[in-house]
């Protein structure tokens, strides 16, 4: 699904009449996404910009046919707007907001799973398309068109080695912020098959944190892929204290839960590269992608 | 976050699962007679695991002993937390089993796992049993059913209803890991040895208990009860530490930390301030200026924003209003600022703060920060 987004795609807004949805929905537009409605709790608007707006998610997909939304929404409310865009027959939903608890998380992913709809969240800054669309609020600075697919738990670590990349002339084919929750949406694991039979992406750039176990899953998977392209893997959180979140509630290590050393060792054996700074990984990228430059 | 045990077996009692007479010692308490009688065991309350392996628990058969395990272990740091406070309990006896809840990420479930053998070893036991199941009351009863099933009675009973209680703090509580290990099976009973309860920061506001007991140990939980007040991260990583951070972003954050502890430097903090919830006014920024100025091992502030929305015009004002406003802070400050209205930033902070180093190349603003603090650069 991820892979088949492009301008035309019809897009959603849940919670456009807010103060981010209408800023983000702008923004968005500039970039080149295909909005084609929004819904908000209120009913005295009827648009932002031209975009109509809906009571339900239901009632907007009914009257314009979107397939993917963006929910721009506080953290309590997560769960009920991945609820009724799944429910409205949305396939991609993104959900931006930070603090998302994590037993709503889990609900809501079981609902996405069970509906064989796609859940990017909890608390991402979105996906994009460079040179075609974007859901969120990547910022531009760092978005490029080219051969790398870059997936990340990280937010800014991901805009500054996107940011660094492409100052090197090499920009992404997907970005996807995959977010630091304890409990998500999207896994890095998914987006292997997918980008490995994607013509557009040549390598793929992994963006990772301490805690949990999803580097491992993506490793586990990466060791199996009969499709080969290079993977760069960065993972933050060597000096993470132990036992306290780090910012990102999925960025907690206990005991030998979660470790900087476990994700490197399974990654490498898989056969990625790994980098113990940006500045390592770029170079990496740079002499065996070439640079445009 | 995970709670210190003696927290762990307040949540755990609350449910009604069985643990030892104990009594938390902070430091400058008055001694006092220990719970019952001995043997005791004298542990470290830190939020952390391998805490006997890191001399973080010992065994006591004298009051004598208690005093000295008590003194040697308090104002120490274990594994990066400073020892506030120990439990002194009554040591436990009988066959030392293994049980735990936690969310499964990958399923959208609960794992269970048992073992009938516990131990500071148990990830290495093949004995253990795993098993995976939605995330409700009545399949995770099933599950526990399941596991404990080649238990004798009355152990089994009491081990199935165990998990029931853990299974029900695991859900209401909103909790991401309960885990007993050591949990003691004997003809008395049960008793769970240790507590480890891994609670969730974003629930908590609606969790009114967690947030009282979290409120409860300001100096223990400080991290978190900094984040509950104020609405950022902000965790401080090396008290004597001489390169204090204010940063946006936990990656990004968590990497320079890493890049520059790797080159010889010692950053003091983690944070993550979140430029998007100043709503123009520079409070936030002179919240960690000002803890950061509380640290006299600080030479030198490094600022590193990147900036996807945030104006940085905008940024690099509130940051020049924060420094006048903050009469403590003695030391330079090298400023990286990238993104969003990084030209007008720099104009800006050039003529508000003509000694300020502000880069827009992360490498650059590193070598600024190494030539101040003395240490080499790569």
């Amino acid at each position: 699904m991820i892979t088949s987004l492009t301008r035309h795609t019809p897009v959603l807004v849940q919670g456009i009449t807010g103060r981010m949805g209408r800023a983000h929905t702008r923004n968005m537009r500039t970039f080149g996404t295909n909005i084609v409605a929004g819904t908000a709790a209120r009913s005295d608007i009827s648009d932002v910009d031209g975009i109509p707006v809906f009571i339900t998610c239901a009632e907007a997909v009914a009257a314009t046919g979107a397939i993917a939304s963006i929910a721009m929404v506080p953290p309590a409310d997560v769960l009920r707007a991945v609820q009724e865009a799944v429910a409205a027959g949305i396939r991609l939903v993104v959900t931006i907001a930070e603090g998302v608890p994590v037993h709503d998380a889990l609900h809501a992913g079981r609902i996405a799973r069970d509906a064989g709809a796609i859940w990017v969240g909890a608390s991402t800054p979105g996906l994009a398309v460079p040179g075609e669309m974007k859901l969120g609020f990547l910022p531009n600075v760092s978005l490029h068109p080219g051969p790398l697919a870059l997936m990340s738990k990280s937010g800014t670590l991901s805009y500054e080695v996107g940011y660094r990349l492409a100052r090197e002339g090499i920009g992404q084919s997907y970005w996807v912020g995959v977010g630091g929750d304890a409990v998500k949406g999207v896994r890095f694991a998914d987006l292997l098959t997918p980008l490995l039979e994607n013509e557009r992406t040549k390598g793929i750039v992994l963006v990772g944190e301490v805690g949990g176990d999803e580097e491992e899953e993506f490793a586990d998977a990466l060791a199996i892929a009969t499709i080969r392209k290079p993977v760069y893997a960065i993972v933050a959180g060597k000096e993470a204290k132990e036992g306290v979140s780090m910012g990102h509630a999925g960025a907690l290590t206990y005991g030998e839960t979660g470790t900087l050393v476990s994700k490197h060792t399974r990654l490498r054996a898989a056969g990625a590269g790994v980098f113990a700074s940006i500045e390592d990984l770029v170079t990496a990228c740079v002499h065996e992608l070439g640079s445009s430059r | 976050m995970l709670l210190i045990e003696a927290d762990g077996k307040k949540l755990f009692a609350q449910y009604g699962i069985p643990i030892p007479a104990g009594q938390v010692i902070s430091a400058g308490d008055a001694p006092a007679a220990p719970p019952g009688a001995g043997p005791w065991m004298v542990k470290a309350q830190v939020p952390v695991g391998g805490r006997g392996k890191a001399g973080g628990i010992r065994r006591c058969n004298t009051v004598g002993e208690i005093a000295t395990a008590a003194a040697a272990m308090l104002g120490t740091r274990l594994k990066g937390h400073g020892v506030d406070a120990v439990l002194v309990e009554q040591a436990a006896t009988g066959r030392e089993c293994y049980l735990a809840l936690m969310l499964d990420p990958a399923s959208y479930g609960v794992r269970v796992l048992y073992s009938a053998s516990g131990g500071v070893e148990v990830e290495q036991n093949a004995a253990i049993r795993s098993r995976l199941c939605p995330p409700d009351f009545p399949a995770i009863a099933a599950v526990v059913d399941e596991v404990v099933a080649d238990e004798p009675e009355p152990v089994r009973t009491a081990l199935a209803d165990t998990g029931r209680k853990l299974a029900a703090m695991l859900i209401e509580r909103e909790l991401m890991l309960a885990e007993i290990n050591p949990l003691f099976v004997s003809a008395s009973g049960i008793v769970a040895g240790d507590a480890k309860v891994v609670i969730d920061l974003n629930a908590i506001d609606r969790q009114p208990d967690i947030a009282k007991l979290v409120a409860s140990r300001p100096g223990i939980y400080a991290d978190a009860c900094r984040k509950i007040e104020e609405g950022f991260d902000y965790v401080e990583l090396d008290p004597e530490g001489e390169i204090g951070l204010v940063t946006t972003g936990a990656g990004l954050s968590m990497m320079l930390i890493d890049e520059m502890t790797a080159r010889g430097g010692r950053p003091l903090n983690f944070c993550d301030i979140r430029t998007g919830q100043f709503r123009g006014s520079p409070v936030r920024l002179m919240r960690v200026l000002s803890w950061i100025a509380g640290r006299p091992s600080v030479k030198v502030i490094l600022v590193n924003i990147f900036a996807g929305i945030t104006d940085l015009g905008e940024f690099a004002e509130l940051l020049a209003d924060a420094i006048e406003q903050s009469p403590g802070l003695k030391v330079p400050i090298v400023a990286r600022l990238v993104g969003n209205g990084a030209a007008a930033a720099k104009t800006i902070l050039a003529e508000r703060m003509p000694g300020m180093a502000v880069e827009e190349d992360l490498d650059a603003a590193l070598v600024h920060v190494a030539l101040i603090t003395g240490r080499s650069g790569r």
